[in-house]
């Protein structure tokens, strides 16, 4: 596997997105929508409460993230653009480790915007801003690994829109608990909790990382 | 004379079919053409060359660097052709510099090439993608119905592009169930079906 092909699909995705930003666009719209809903459904009393407030933004993270991720990966079928690279010699290896790498930059910034809906939206006070900002780094860096593989894995299929939800979601259960027991930490001034949460969310990333090395480029044969 | 590539015994089913059943092929350099009716399995086939199919039997040995041009463009939208092409370049370890020549020698001027691809045309996304014939260079090219969506001029510099790389020993493949007129200077035709 080779860093400089890795950073040449990283970067050709960025470049396509900033073209062509109906992934961003799309996850962003989206997640305000689901934290400003969420919060009028639970109430803004119970969403002021750090863990209610971590889950409902974890959530919408975790449905963005599918829904950019699921974009980037239309566009490269729609021209069957993603066939060249696949052709090359390690396009597939990188293919993998470029996209995840790009979606996490991108998803990096669908979680600023989201952070900062969520601390006006849910009126949360935050105790630890600087943990609060590593956990929710970490959470970012937890997410593509695990849906970019699940996305690849139902590349051919038909109805993959249905199921990239359905097979990722289950399988992101432990990093949402993570990232929102980690984010209520943050905000109720546990630092050792906050810390402790963020390395768990870290361990789930490169678990996974290795996992979607491992198996994508056989899946995309 | 030894070949360029050579399958054994390849066997490629999608589904329950068997699209291709015990084939055997030596590429040799040269063109070779592919004919055969609708749902031949001639894309197939040179999807499976490419390595973009998996064999349910048999082998496949490719050593030389291989590019693959489908029916479609295969460019990504939201890039333009320039660095669509230069993407490809780099990512094979060709140089980039002969982008910007090559999408002009097939006719994609300066200001189309900077364009987001899915503001061209079908005809120039095709030619921008043949640009990659003198971008990549490479021993073994498979060109999937390379005719379609190219107007007469296009098509006659493709034709032209077919014979020189031929005359430089690489060996080209194309599958196609149309234009007879290739089949005369082919060194050989495969027919499937």
């Amino acid at each position: 596997m080779s860093l400089r092909r890795i950073g040449l699909v990283a970067r050709r995705e960025v470049r396509a997105e900033r073209g062509q930003p109906d992934g961003l666009v799309s996850a962003v719209t989206f997640v305000a929508v689901l934290i400003l809903v969420e919060s009028l459904a639970v109430g803004p009393l119970a969403a002021s409460r750090p863990a209610v407030a971590g889950a409902l933004f974890w959530i919408a993270m975790a449905f963005a993230a599918i829904l950019a991720t699921s974009r980037s990966f239309e566009r490269e079928l729609e021209d069957d653009a993603l066939d060249a690279v696949l052709a090359l010699p390690g396009g597939r290896d990188a293919i993998y480790a470029g996209k995840a790498l790009a979606l996490t930059a991108l998803i990096g910034l669908v979680a600023i915007v989201g952070g900062a809906l969520s601390l006006l939206l849910l009126s949360l006070d935050v105790a630890l801003p600087g943990h609060l900002v590593l956990v929710t780094i970490a959470g970012v860096l937890g997410l593509p690994p695990v849906i970019v593989l699940f996305v690849v894995l139902a590349l051919r299929l038909r109805s993959r829109g249905a199921l990239v939800p359905i097979l990722a979601l289950p399988v992101l259960v432990p990093q949402l608990v993570a990232a929102t027991n980690g984010t209520a930490a943050a905000a109720s001034g546990d630092a050792a909790g906050a810390i402790a949460w963020a390395g768990l969310l870290v361990a789930f990333a490169l678990v996974y990382s290795v996992l979607g090395l491992t198996i994508v480029p056989a899946a995309l044969e | 004379m030894n070949s360029t590539a050579s399958l054994r015994g390849a066997t490629v089913v999608l589904g329950d079919r068997a699209v291709i059943r015990d084939l055997d092929l030596d590429l040799m350099p040269g063109v070779t053409v592919i004919r055969g009716p609708n749902a031949s399995g001639k894309t197939t086939l040179l999807r499976a060359i490419a390595g973009l199919v998996p064999f349910a039997r048999g082998e496949r040995d490719v050593p030389v660097p291989t590019l693959f041009l489908g029916q479609r463009a295969q460019l990504l939208r939201g890039l333009s052709a320039r660095d669509n092409l230069r993407f490809l370049a780099a990512f094979r370890g060709a140089s980039p510099d002969r982008v910007g020549p090559a999408l002009a020698a097939w006719g994609i001027s300066a200001r189309d090439a900077s364009r987001p691809v899915e503001t061209l045309s079908a005809g120039q996304r095709r030619r921008a993608a043949l640009a990659r014939l003198d971008v990549e260079r490479c021993d073994l090219v498979l060109l999937d119905e390379p005719f379609g969506e190219l107007d007469d001029q296009a098509a006659t510099a493709l034709a032209q592009k077919i014979r020189i790389l031929a005359g430089e020993r690489r060996t080209i493949v194309i599958a196609t169930h149309g234009h007879p007129e290739l089949d005369p200077s082919a060194n050989r035709v495969v027919r499937l079906g």
